[in-house]
């Protein structure tokens, strides 16, 4: 092969690209897999971390309010922005940009902001504690954003006319939807299901100030931070990453297989066999 | 009492109507045709017989019941879209057993009569495909299957053929029209194709600006057009423009290079501006020595070429005022590029319009 300066500079870019994404990432893995933890450089395997980190109950209920708090929000901001998309593109009209603007703005507010106001207006108005329903809540108004931004990706593309050929042949509004729009549209409700539960679970500035007393991995990990950073940590933060890779994996392989697309289309249609 | 009635049927966009104070009524057994151009409102005229969209101001009456309330599934009508509309993510068989499934059928029955569409539109060994996996005219045949498979009231057929190359759509003209007879229902058919729209309908209804400019046997609108613009819109003509003069039982038009004798036009006054239509099948081709005299309804033109059509030429000429295409069958004499003729035509064949309507 020729010595070609522009393909080697183009594969160091690629390589150093690649290492600052996940040289973090794998150095935390390697510090909660091994004795020396704070440098583990060659790691000695170990999995002691990893086991006092699944003794702590503590962190043990955080995952469990993680879990229920990222599933809680996905649901609840998927279904709305997905009624809100459907709206828009069902029913397009002049107005579309202007409730599309309104509806992705609070992308552009600072998310401590969110917080902070959050518990203002849950404590002074709704009469809120702070707990996991009005983080929820919070989470909901942020998340509810990006959902209509993927679902409208997807379903920008989709055939409205499709519905009414459905209901010529004589389906009812709910069965044309769920005989031909939802199998239609499904890869783009779960890609913002998936998303959404990802930043939810992840959260710690919203859910920071909403949560109250209640623990989710996140805040206790910002918590343990004020008493020095402790191995368990590196394994927390690792159990996390694996969680969200599988997720990621489950989403890359749907869209290699040609099952879903999640508003990705590398041809215009399936492929024909 | 017709099956299908329209009953002042208008439809406004903004402030627009696409469709404008439409009556029609159609029986039971009729195949029509509803033929106009490009944003004329076929399309939207189609949509609220089906209930897809509301009409401002009108009434649609199907099988003598007043249907302007009812949503698309309560009317049992069945609609073949022009983009064929097939459900992406279900198989040919699927997509056909999509209508007897909302009708609840029991499955014996949905079994046969999918086999009967299969058999019809020779689709038998496609069944497990799905529409992206089907050529053109396949999509097009399992769209019209769809619409066959629930034995409607009614078929409303949006330009259906428009995306097939021409043998195929003739193929399909021919296997349409069979079905429609066998079925006993009313098919509409949108085209803006005129040829389409001869071949197959009883009636057809020339639609312009959202409008029903004439709805007649479609024999009377291709022999006798109503209007200048079914006589430019259907079939091919060439135009004379002139002025009338009113002499006794007939009439005359002074077009400059040529006089045009037709029967007399009482409605319209002497010396008024008009547009004389004569279809390209109407004129008729003479060598000079055998027609000397040039008066009215001939002329001296010379062939410029000629466009053979299989069974019949077409001859563009060239005379003292412009262009003209005559189109003879090849059984008669033939003549080449070059050769002077005269062409002349019938009183009865000249068909007559105030001038200003013809210019809309
Ligand atoms: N949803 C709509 N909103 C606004 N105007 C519309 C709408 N649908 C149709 N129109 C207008 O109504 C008129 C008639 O449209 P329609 O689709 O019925 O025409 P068409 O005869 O089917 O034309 P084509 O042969 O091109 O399909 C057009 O001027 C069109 O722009
Ligand atoms: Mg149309």
């Amino acid at each position: 092969m020729r010595f070609r300066p522009g393909k080697i500079a183009l594969i160091a870019t690629v390589v150093v690209s690649y290492l600052f994404l996940y040289l973090p990432i794998v150095h935390i893995g390697l510090a909660s897999l091994s004795r020396n933890s704070s440098f583990p450089y060659p790691p000695h395997w170990s999995f002691a971390t990893m086991s006092r980190l699944l003794g702590n109950s503590l962190y043990q209920t955080a995952l469990g309010n993680s879990l229920l708090l990222g599933v809680l929000v996905a649901t609840l901001s998927t279904a709305l922005a997905g009624a809100a998309t459907i709206g828009l593109m069902r029913h397009a009209g002049r107005k579309t940009t202007l409730f599309l603007a309104l509806f992705i703005a609070p992308l552009f507010v600072a998310e401590v902001l969110l917080g902070i106001s959050s518990l203002i207006f849950s404590g002074l108005f709704l009469g809120l504690q702070g707990n996991l329903g009005s983080a929820v809540l919070a989470n909901v108004v942020h998340c509810f954003s990006y959902a209509l931004l993927i679902m409208a990706t997807q379903l920008y593309r989709y055939d409205w006319r499709l519905d009414d050929a459905a209901m010529v042949f004589g389906a009812t509004p709910a069965r044309t939807f769920f005989e031909v729009t939802l199998p239609l549209i499904w890869p783009g409700l779960l890609g913002a299901f998936i998303v959404t539960f990802i930043m939810a679970f992840n959260n710690l500035e919203i859910s920071f100030y909403l949560l109250g007393a209640t623990p989710t991995l996140p805040s206790v990990a910002w918590g343990a931070l004020r008493y020095g950073v402790k191995p368990e940590l590196y394994a927390l933060a690792t159990c996390v990453n694996l969680v969200v890779l599988c997720v990621l994996a489950v989403m890359f392989v749907l869209m290699r297989t040609g099952l879903a697309t999640f508003g990705h289309r590398p041809e215009r249609e399936r492929a024909a066999v | 009492m017709s099956y299908i009635s329209l009953d002042g049927v208008s439809k406004q966009y903004g402030a627009a109507w696409a469709v404008d104070r439409v009556a029609m009524a159609i029986e039971k057994t009729e195949f029509v045709s509803l033929l106009g151009p490009s944003g004329s409102g076929k399309t939207t005229l189609l949509r609220i017989i089906a209930g897809l969209e509301k009409p401002t101001n009108g009434r649609v009456l199907i099988g003598g019941e007043d249907v302007t309330d009812l949503p698309p599934h309560k009317r049992g009508v069945a609609m073949v879209f022009q983009e064929f509309l097939l459900f992406p993510h279900r198989t040919v068989r699927e997509n056909l057993a999509f209508p007897l499934r909302m009708l609840k059928l029991p499955k014996t029955e949905m079994d046969e009569r999918i086999d009967w569409v299969l058999g019809i539109l020779s689709l038998r060994g496609l069944e497990g495909r799905y529409p992206n996996q089907l050529s053109g005219g396949q999509q097009q045949r399992v769209a019209l299957g769809r619409g066959l498979v629930g034995r409607p009231k009614a078929l409303l057929l949006d330009e259906p053929l428009a995306n097939l190359d021409r043998e195929l759509r003739q193929e399909m003209e021919v296997e349409i029209r069979k079905h429609q007879t066998a079925l006993g229902i009313p098919f509409i058919y949108v085209t803006h194709n005129q040829e389409e729209a001869l071949s197959m309908s009883d009636r057809i209804a020339v639609v312009r600006n959202g409008r029903i400019e004439d709805f007649a046997p479609r024999a009377e609108i291709y022999d006798r057009p109503k209007t200048a613009f079914i006589a430019q819109f259907v079939g091919r003509s060439n135009r004379f423009v002139g002025v009338l003069k009113r002499e006794g039982a007939t009439a005359a038009i002074d077009a400059g290079a040529v006089a045009l004798a037709t029967a007399d036009r009482p409605g319209l006054k002497d010396g008024a501006p008009v547009a004389a239509y004569v279809k390209n099948e109407k004129i008729r081709l003479r060598t000079p020595e055998t027609l000397h005299a040039v008066g009215a309804n001939a002329l001296a033109a010379t062939v410029k070429h000629v466009i053979l059509r299989g069974p019949y030429a077409e001859y563009v000429l060239t005379w003292a005022a412009g262009e003209m295409i005559a189109s003879r069958p090849r059984a008669e004499v033939e003549f080449s590029a070059g050769d002077a003729v005269v062409a002349h035509w019938d009183p009865a064949d000249v068909d007559v319009f105030p001038e200003k309507e013809a210019a809309a």
